[in-house]
């Protein structure tokens, strides 16, 4: 055996606690089944293209707008999350008023509520004969089975990421940072808006990156609502259901790579943005 | 000396009320009117027609279905979730980095593509689509294929609850109980699982409830076969398409009262178990 | 131009914090608030500072009903016992803050803001450490750059709530030092919290002992220590 093999599997464990050969070994066979194994074909089939035709699969016209709405609207709906979602954080942590906690609880709700439920809610009620989609009818303002339907169920659920980072950071700022502020002579918007703001920032980064990770993989919440129509208000989830049915297998896994390259963008951006924040500690 | 103004930390009460106002209000449309009109449309036309709408056998075949799918699901990955952490937390490896990113996977992956990895390697013209086709075995388009979708999109929930919980808690009650010659089982259930439980219980709560309500990877995998291979959520997709609007709401109602159960619980557990639960950075 | 306190009061709820504390300072004094936790010493400092209001009582400085002003206007520097950096801003940006802040025809130019920076880091021994953050700073480091972030708005009022308590000992002897030679080369008003009587003897021209909400005795360190008024001054001293 080589000395390395020795040292990374020694032929004694040289573990204090028993039982890390049995939780390493089922944590891996789970993952390696369950996860690594499927990926790998995930990552494999597309390759029976060759590079051109995997180009072709996800260069077509269709396949392109398809992306563009999903990356396109989950970063607008990132945006509107992170700005009502500070406000709200700060409305949460910062006021006292009656209701306070069930308004607190009631945020996690698209978290909690299946994406089909939310899916068939949202679309009913932005309907032109919906409660709000008729309201919004009266301005000429149609919102259900066009691209604003997709942004509009995209903002539903992702609000809670926005809302849930920021919002410990918030509370763990403490009062003092402001208290120093107002001795040195700044009004209350200017330490809002030169120290607590700033503070924030890092978090706010960070839930609008997991907010638009969210949204751009969305699936049952949006397909109800947005109409569907290819290459107009159809999302990329949805082309690669299609595909599939059209047993076009190879380019629904070209485009499920696509995504799943971005989904790991996302997460190294994250863990770049969980770093950076750190070190301003 | 009356207070004449604010303190140094008090926004001013203008500021306050329209604060407070975009901030309810927004929450108001965005979050609780979706709500409100789901139980709407499913009690339209009064408890029994709504419960008559539940009866039906499709409709129950559905429940049934999501059931036997987070019945499965739910007790193997808390399992997984309980061995992940604690060779996570309890030992030092290289890799560890890798193997945390690895369970973190799902959360960042489309439903769909988690359906698709799955149609991939058990579809007709996937890895094993042949063989299993010859021998008869059906995966997709059949419970088998729930479950798995299932399995691989709540698998990471207890993990990640319990390896910040446990990696706060430290290894040093395992520790003694080691030198006094517990072997790793006896360590489990009586040192580890009391410190643990309603870490525990949480992170089951939130696996069960993604786990009855996932649908988009359940959609890809299950080939929507009325009456057999619907889950609730899919179900519901089935009813809406057939413009059966009360039957779709209803069974709904029925998924969102769970989630409203789901999030009273998740209150009521972070609410009095604040410190056992792992801190700060989760949600 | 002495500083009055006349009957400070002040409850949180149903506990009295302050229950009537009165002292009188000269101008460019330096009054230390001694006592154990619990004392109200705390309370009266961010009285003074506008950080918390007093239920009655009255504050007179500078010819000013102090007390009727926020504390934005008041020109008290305040230092914190655990520092209040702006974490996000480098070293030069906390001190030149209070400068920034200003209305644009009470600001400095640029100029100006960053010769005074210069000349504080200078002051406080810090110089060269301009584009540091706070993160990269020991805590005796971290301390001086909040007290030349008080000193830059040329406050009328310094106030420091123990600001040593964080740290260790010979950094606190050397900082109480440079404490007090800031002090006399500035002639600030000066008022100290700290429940360590070694330091309160060390560096204040006048001390205060509190208990309870109260000021037991009040008077220049030498008078305190031979001439104890009350048995818990006689035992707080001695212990």
């Amino acid at each position: 055996m080589s000395a390395i093999g020795l040292k990374l599997f020694p032929l004694r464990s040289r573990h204090v606690l028993p039982g890390f050969r049995l939780s390493l070994g089922f944590t891996l066979f789970y993952l390696t089944s369950l996860v690594l194994i499927p990926l790998l074909a995930l990552v494999i089939r597309p390759m029976e293209l060759g590079p051109s035709g995997f180009w072709a699969a996800i260069s077509t016209p269709r396949v392109l707008a398809s992306l563009r709405l999903s990356f396109g609207m989950a970063l607008a709906a990132a945006v509107i999350d992170s700005f009502f979602g500070v406000i709200i954080a700060w409305v949460l942590v910062r006021y006292r008023f009656p209701g306070k906690g069930f308004l607190d609880a009631v945020i996690d709700l698209p978290f909690a509520l299946p994406t089909a439920v939310a899916g068939i809610a949202l679309s009913t009620l932005y309907a032109p004969n919906g409660w709000i989609g008729s309201v919004l009818a009266e301005y000429g303002i149609r919102v259900a089975y066009t691209p604003y339907g997709v942004l509009v169920a995209m903002v539903f659920i992702s609000l809670p990421f926005t809302v849930r980072t920021v919002q410990p950071v918030m509370a763990e700022l403490g009062l003092e940072v402001e208290e120093a502020a107002a001795t040195l002579g700044a009004t209350r918007l200017q330490t809002l808006a030169r120290v607590v703001l700033p503070m924030l920032w890092p978090a706010v980064l960070t839930g609008m990156a997991m907010a638009f990770a969210r949204a751009a993989g969305e699936y049952g919440s949006i397909i109800f609502i947005a109409g569907n129509i290819p290459a107009v208000s159809e999302i990329a989830p949805l082309l690669i259901i299609t595909k599939l049915e059209q047993y076009d297998y190879a380019g629904a896994a070209a485009i499920g790579v696509v995504m799943l390259a971005a989904s790991f963008v996302m997460l190294l951006a994250l863990n770049g943005l969980q770093s950076w924040a750190a070190k301003r500690r | 000396m009356k207070k004449r103004f604010l303190k140094p930390t008090e926004d001013p009460l203008w500021f306050r009320l329209f604060l407070g106002a975009v901030a309810i209000a927004f929450i108001a449309i965005l979050l609780l009117l979706p709500l409100a009109l789901v139980f709407k449309e499913a009690f339209a036309n009064g408890i029994g027609a709504f419960w008559t709408a539940i009866k039906e056998p499709d409709t129950l075949a559905s429940v049934r279905l999501s059931l036997i799918a987070a019945g499965i699901a739910v007790p193997l990955n808390m399992v997984f979730g309980i061995a992940a952490a604690w060779c996570i937390t309890k030992y030092d490896f290289p890799g560890k980095t890798f193997l945390v990113t690895l369970i973190d996977l799902p959360f960042s992956v489309s439903p769909v593509v988690a359906g698709l990895i799955y149609v991939l390697v058990f579809g007709a013209q996937g890895w094993f689509g042949r063989s299993l086709a010859d021998n008869n075995i059906h995966i997709l388009f059949a419970v088998p294929g729930i479950v798995l979708a299932t399995i691989f999109v709540t698998f990471p929930f207890v993990a990640r609850e319990l390896i910040p919980l446990m990696a706060d808690q430290g290894r040093d009650e395992e520790e003694a109980a080691a030198t006094l010659g517990a072997t790793g089982f006896q360590t489990f259930l009586r040192v580890t699982l009391p410190n643990i439980k309603w870490g525990l219980l949480y992170g089951v709560l939130l696996c069960n409830a993604r786990a009855l309500g996932e649908f988009g990877a359940v959609s890809v995998v299950s080939g929507h076969i009325r009456g057999v291979t619907n889950t609730m959520p899919l179900h519901v997709q089935l009813l809406y398409d057939n413009y059966d609007y009360p039957g779709a709401f209803t069974v709904a109602a029925l998924l969102a009262m769970l989630a409203l159960l789901t999030l009273a619980l998740k209150s009521l557990l972070e609410w009095r178990y604040a410190d056992e639960l792992a801190a700060a950075h989760r949600h | 131009m002495s500083l009055t306190v006349d009957s400070v009061a002040k409850k949180f709820g149903r506990f009295p914090a302050l229950n009537g504390a009165s002292f009188v300072a000269p101008q460019g004094g330096f009054v230390s608030l001694l006592g154990p936790s619990g004392s109200g010493k705390t309370t009266l400092l961010r009285i003074l500072g506008g950080l918390e209001f007093a239920d009655s009582g009255s504050v007179r400085f500078a010819d000013l009903n102090w007390l009727d002003m926020p504390a934005r206007t008041r020109n008290a520097g305040f230092v914190f016992q655990q520092y209040a950096l702006f974490k996000h801003m480098t070293v030069a940006d906390n001190i030149a803050f209070g400068l920034k802040v200003r209305p644009r025809n009470r600001r400095p130019s640029s100029a100006d803001i960053h010769k005074r920076v210069t000349e504080l880091l200078d002051l406080v021994q810090l110089s060269g450490l301009e584009a540091r953050y706070p993160s990269q700073l020991s805590g005796g480091q971290r301390q001086r750059v909040a007290l030349a972030r008080a000193l830059a708005i040329e406050p009328r009022m310094l106030l420091l709530d123990e600001p040593f308590g964080a740290l260790d000992a010979k950094v606190r002897k050397e900082l109480r030092t440079d404490l007090r030679r800031i002090h006399d080369h500035a002639g600030v008003t000066t008022v100290f919290v700290t429940h360590d009587q070694e330091e309160a003897f060390a560096v204040a021209d006048l001390v205060a002992v509190m208990k309870d909400g109260r000021i037991e005795q009040y008077g220049a360190p030498a008078d305190v220590r031979r001439n104890p008024k009350t048995a818990f001054v006689s035992e707080f001293l001695s212990a």
